[in-house]
């Protein structure tokens, strides 16, 4: 198995000297293609802050991220969108869809970024609409879609670039059980046919149950890794 | 295009924020237009005024007589030069003068004042005289006519008909010559200078008057197009020059309402600057307010994958769009005011300028360029200074973004 993700003893810290937290603590692990794992932990053990690191949202104090073999920490600011934009879906816990586009333009939004041609990218978008099951809602905007079906919307955009990796921070979290249930689904249905890398971080016994590893985080260090 | 169209959603997110800024940019844009357009409409008074009352667009005449207006200093011989002034065909009018000091005596008192002879006819074409007649009337050409300003005739307390004598050194011989003539007219210019001071008679009673036969001080030009007047380097004024005699346009004659009018284009790029200082700082604001509003979604967008870049070109979309709208609010309402206001004027009173009376209302000129060269610039200063907010928005970072949200 390829491995798409390598963490290096990972150090963050927030605050000051004196109300320095360690968020990470020399945080090392290896994720591998198609796997569908759950970052798991109580509040504050530091889930949301690998995530983003991954992510290359944030730059950790030491330590380094391989993603498919490249540090990213020596990817330029531009370098590392373009590298996001292309290789990575993300999926957040306030759905974070941009409100004056309809749902079909913030999935095309990404394409557009990536200069698919306009052809391609309609037919994505609704193949895409199809996968999360939004067939015919494609024109409304954010505010007049259910929190489900935002988020929906969310894991279409995420997935509509074709990426390697899907981070997806407390994806239900805001979602009611049933929904939630629904949307896993279709993440793993996802994760099954095409092999995408999913990473949660996540509270949610629903993901727990369906992710093929845990991994348990306490005080910023990895306390249990556990494959199913 | 989604960018444009993502741009143009997100100014109307709060419509209420991007009218106002719309009527601040608009605004000043209306502003800016006005002052310029008052500007020039009061340059065409002063301009009008220098060339229209009495100078003429041009004048020719003896170097000395125009610097120091001493009277031996004639055109001696100035029918070649007439002759070339009615062969060209820029030359709308032209009027010979002798200009003369002297004395202006009535049966009660006496004053001094500057006679002119001039010929009646010709004068119509370069000089107010005629119009600015308050009572009696203009020159005939008829024997011992005279015309004066109202201040001098109640100086002397004369009336319409009464005799006067002109006292005045005869050019050629420097005699004292004196001729009797009756008050036909009285003007008013405007100017207090030239109603206090100025007498005019015909041409053909002055020469012989003041043994000035065949000889002129002054010839006035009018042209077609004033703007030619403007060039220092007009073929008619390369012919005319000869000699000590010169032909000059009223820039060089009046080098003082030259200086004024590039301080008026001054006082207006000054005006503008305050302006567009002003509406930058507006823009900034509210393009600030814009941004803070949406910080976790540009958080997002550059989680996305959005670069910086694309970042700054959304800004400068919102910035653009909404300088177009301000501008064409902006264009509506200058050329509706504009417009109403060259029509119907600005009261200002009765001022003076530079010996020049603007008496009444102040009208506006618009021009092309106001509504070409001032969106632009409008439009370049609000991406100016959307820039520094963009590079905000761009500098923003994810995590940060959406903690804040969150």
């Amino acid at each position: 198995m390829t491995k798409v993700i390598e963490t290096r003893d990972l150090l963050r810290k927030f605050g000051s000297e004196e109300t320095e937290v360690i968020a990470l603590d020399h945080v090392s692990i290896d994720i591998e293609e198609g796997e569908f794992t759950a970052i798991i932990g109580p509040s504050g053990s530091g889930k949301t802050t690998l995530l983003h690191l991954i992510g290359g949202l944030d730059e950790p104090d030491s330590g380094a991220v391989y993603l498919s073999g490249t540090n990213i920490a020596q990817m330029s600011g531009n370098e590392l969108s373009d590298f996001r934009r292309d290789h990575i879906g993300f999926i957040f816990q306030a759905y974070n869809l941009i409100p004056v586009l309809s749902a079909e333009e913030n999935i095309e939004y990404i394409m557009l970024l990536q200069g698919v041609p306009a052809a391609k990218r309609k037919a994505r978008v609704q193949e895409m609409l199809a996968m999360v099951g939004l067939e015919g809602l494609g024109d409304r905007r954010p505010a007049h879609l259910s929190g489900g079906q935002q988020q929906r919307v969310a894991v279409a955009r995420a997935m509509a670039s074709n990426p390697d990796i899907i981070l997806a921070d407390e994806p239900t979290a805001n979602l009611d059980s049933k929904t939630g249930i629904s949307l896993l689904d279709v993440m793993r249905e996802l994760n099954e046919q095409q092999n995408m890398t999913f990473v949660f971080s996540t509270h949610d016994q629903k993901i727990m149950d369906r992710a093929t590893r845990l991994i348990h985080l306490r005080d910023g260090a990895v306390e249990k890794d556990e494959r199913k | 295009m989604l960018s444009l169209k993502l741009a143009w959603r997100n100014l109307f997110r709060n419509t209420r924020r991007t009218i106002l800024t719309c009527l601040l940019i608009g605004s000043s844009l209306v502003v800016l237009i006005l002052v310029d357009g008052l500007v020039l409409g009061m340059m065409d008074v002063m301009v009008g005024g220098i060339t229209k009352t009495l100078e003429g667009e041009a004048q020719v005449s003896h170097h000395e007589f125009r610097t120091n207006l001493e009277v031996e200093y004639v055109i001696e011989n100035p029918e070649p030069l007439i002759a070339k002034i009615q062969q060209d065909p820029n030359v709308s009018g032209f009027g010979p003068r002798v200009i003369v000091g002297g004395m202006i005596a009535s049966s009660y008192n006496t004053t001094g004042g500057l006679i002119y002879g001039v010929d009646a006819d010709k004068e119509l074409s370069v000089s107010r005289l005629a119009d600015a007649i308050v009572e009696g009337e203009y020159l005939s050409g008829a024997d011992r006519e005279l015309l004066m300003g109202q201040p001098m005739v109640d100086l002397l307390e004369i009336k319409l008909g009464d005799r006067l004598v002109l006292t005045a050194a005869a050019v050629d011989s420097n005699e004292i010559t004196q001729e009797l003539f009756r008050l036909t007219g009285v003007f008013e210019f405007g100017p207090e200078e030239m109603d206090e001071n100025l007498v005019f008679i015909n041409l053909e009673k002055a020469q012989p008057l003041l043994g000035m036969q065949g000889h002129l001080h002054q010839i006035a030009l009018q042209f077609n197009d004033p703007e030619l007047s403007k060039n220092p380097n007009l073929p008619l004024f390369r012919e005319l020059t000869q000699g000590d005699i010169e032909a000059l346009g009223w820039l060089d004659l009046q080098p003082s309402i030259g200086a004024m009018i590039e301080m008026s284009n001054y006082s207006t790029l000054i005006v503008g600057l305050v302006l567009f200082l002003l509406t930058s700082l507006g823009v900034i604001n509210s393009m600030f307010m814009s941004i803070y509003e949406r910080i976790y979604e540009f958080g997002v967008a550059k989680a996305i994958g959005t670069t910086p870049w694309q970042i700054i070109q959304l800004v400068l979309f919102e910035a653009w769009l909404l300088a177009l709208l301000s501008c064409l609010f902006g264009l509506v309402c200058a050329y509706f005011t504009g417009d109403y206001f060259s029509e119907n004027g600005i009261p200002m009173g009765k001022m003076e300028v530079s010996g020049i009376v603007v008496d009444g209302n102040m009208y506006t000129r618009l021009a092309p360029y106001q509504f070409v060269n001032f969106p632009v610039y409008v439009t370049l200063l609000t991406l100016a200074a959307a820039l520094y907010p963009a590079v905000f928005a761009s500098r923003i970072v994810p995590t940060q973004a959406l903690q804040k949200a969150l």
